[in-house]
């Protein structure tokens, strides 16, 4: 639809479907950038191999699936378990010597996302796999004039379930005061007993575990290839840029990254919408550079 | 002795800050470290909790050497540090930067000791209140607060009367000299006010460039000694 042609067709029942159109993109968008949230809101990580993750979990799926029979429902959970280990250890492995050194991380993490991505390539071949999911979940329903799919739907109960998940770990466990204790002051969370090498690996495992569950639910929504990953990875930056790496930062930015991206598709198309998106983001983060939500203090 | 140094050289980066130092502190004492701005009394405090670094010699506490601990091992040691700065972490409420100390207790209880909360009774009517909001005094309250929740052995306390209107200086004094006197918790500090140094210090130890230069009962602190070495 032109932009100029909007006030004469307005449809409110199209407008309302992009509304809830907008409400599914956000979802994916924030379930894609959740991990991430965690990785840099915690360690300050900028992990470069995320979309790598989110395609592991992607292949994890898909192999637990065909070569095991495993279901769908216990695949999504089997990829967060997977990719969390596959965290593990390159936090174990690599990451843990370079948390002084964020640009050496930053190259380090793009040579595992090359690395993961070409190995998969050998293993798998570059052809596309497919997910298959009950023909429940592939089905659409009507709810008044909005046609909705399910499987939106459950990818929204999902990342509503996760963010949940993640708010009560935070905020509402001991594990969670020493994550938030080490993310405002690692010295002075070290001097009252709390290791922060433990959190730092156990939260990047878990960062990486959500990637993971992120790559099963899309593995879904589009065809599973080496290189889905950086469909992803530019979308959950920008959640996690504009939110300011909070988890409550980035609830919002997704919410309304993905809203404004439907509306603005609605009133003119796809391409235009994700230009004028972006460039409403470079001019948000000229005004606010650390975002919506950033904390206040300072890392140390 | 339930802390000791033996020959402990510190350093940040390749720089020696305290250089072949050695202390040793008695159980139920209180030791009063002293010198001018920057001699080294705030790396001493970092140094016996691991957060210089490198550090060579000896440190031992309660007969063990965590020379090459891990500060989060050495606060599990039963020590409790009250930082230059006091160290409050602004967005966590009073709660849980009181709650932080318990991760460092041995017996892993996750509950805010009784003593922590009776001594500083605002603190007890603001445990939801955001730390960030507090004043200087109750801040360092709460610093002292924090410790406590460790359960230590010894207290570290680095310039607790920093920054503090006079009223609030003695206070802090007053519980200090409780915790030493009634509560036999053992006390290294380092003060900047001669007056609570001798009102709570069972001995001294006087600081110059990184070194021990004078060391003894609080009672031969005497203004020779104050000239030479703390006046400017």
């Amino acid at each position: 639809m032109a932009a100029g042609s909007f006030f004469g067709s307005f449809d409110p029942s199209a407008f309302i479907n992009a509304l809830i159109l907008g409400i599914s993109i956000a979802s994916i968008w924030l379930i894609a950038a959740l991990g991430l949230t965690i990785i840099y809101g915690t360690a300050g990580v900028i992990n470069m191999a995320h979309g790598e993750f989110i395609m592991l979990g992607a292949y994890s799926s898909y192999m637990l699936q065909n070569y095991f029979g495993l279901p769908f429902l216990l695949c999504v959970p089997a990829a967060f378990v997977i990719v969390a280990a596959v965290g593990l250890v390159l936090e174990r492995g690599l990451i843990r010597y370079l948390y002084k050194r964020p640009l050496d991380t930053l190259l380090a993490t793009f040579g595992v996302s090359l690395v993961l991505m070409q190995g998969v390539r050998l293993i798998f071949g570059s052809d596309p796999k497919y997910l298959a999911v009950p023909s429940i979940f592939t089905s659409n329903f009507q709810l008044g004039f909005v046609n909705i799919s399910a499987f939106r739907v459950i990818v929204l109960a999902i990342t509503i379930a996760a963010v949940v998940a993640l708010w009560a770990l935070f905020y509402r466990t001991r594990f969670g005061v020493q994550v938030r204790a080490v993310m405002q002051d690692k010295e002075m969370a070290a001097s009252f007993g709390i290791n922060s090498d433990r959190v730092y690996m156990l939260t990047f495992a878990l960062g990486a575990g959500l990637a993971g569950l992120a790559g099963s639910l899309f593995g879904v929504l589009n065809i599973v290839l080496p290189t889905m990953g950086m469909g992803y990875v530019v979308q959950a930056f920008l959640v996690v840029v504009v939110g300011g790496g909070t988890l409550i930062g980035s609830v919002v930015a997704g919410g309304a990254t993905g809203e404004l991206q439907s509306i603005f598709a609605y009133f003119t198309n796809d391409t235009f919408a994700r230009f004028v998106l972006y460039v409403l983001i470079v001019v948000f983060l000229r005004v606010r550079p650390q975002g919506l939500f950033a904390p206040s203090a300072t890392r140390r | 002795m339930l802390l000791s140094m033996t020959n402990v050289t510190s350093y940040y980066g390749k720089t020696p800050i305290l250089k072949n130092f050695s202390f040793g502190l008695e159980e139920g004492k209180c030791l009063c470290v002293l010198g001018r701005n920057g001699v080294g009394k705030t790396t001493l405090m970092r140094t016996i909790m691991g957060l210089t670094d490198r550090s060579v010699g000896e440190i031992v506490i309660n007969g063990h050497n965590i020379t090459g601990s891990q500060t989060y091992q050495r606060a599990k040691m039963g020590i409790g540090y009250v930082p230059q700065g006091r160290g409050i972490l602004a967005e966590f409420t009073v709660r849980e930067n009181i709650l932080l100390g318990t991760f460092a207790r041995p017996d892993g209880n996750p509950e805010i000791p009784e003593i922590c909360l009776r001594l500083f009774p605002y603190l007890k009517a603001n445990l939801d209140r955001r730390a960030g909001l507090l004043s200087g005094g109750q801040k360092q309250q709460l610093a002292i607060a924090r410790a406590l929740a460790v359960g230590p052995k010894v207290l570290l306390l680095d310039e607790p009367t920093e920054g503090i209107q006079p009223n609030i200086v003695h206070e802090i004094g007053e519980t200090l000299l409780m915790l030493n006197k009634e509560f036999g918790i053992t006390l290294l500090l380092t003060e900047q006010h001669i007056k609570v140094a001798r009102r709570l210090g069972d001995g001294f130890l006087m600081i110059d460039n990184g070194r021990v230069v004078a060391t003894g009962a609080i009672d031969d602190l005497d203004t020779a000694l104050i000239q030479k070495h703390l006046t400017i």
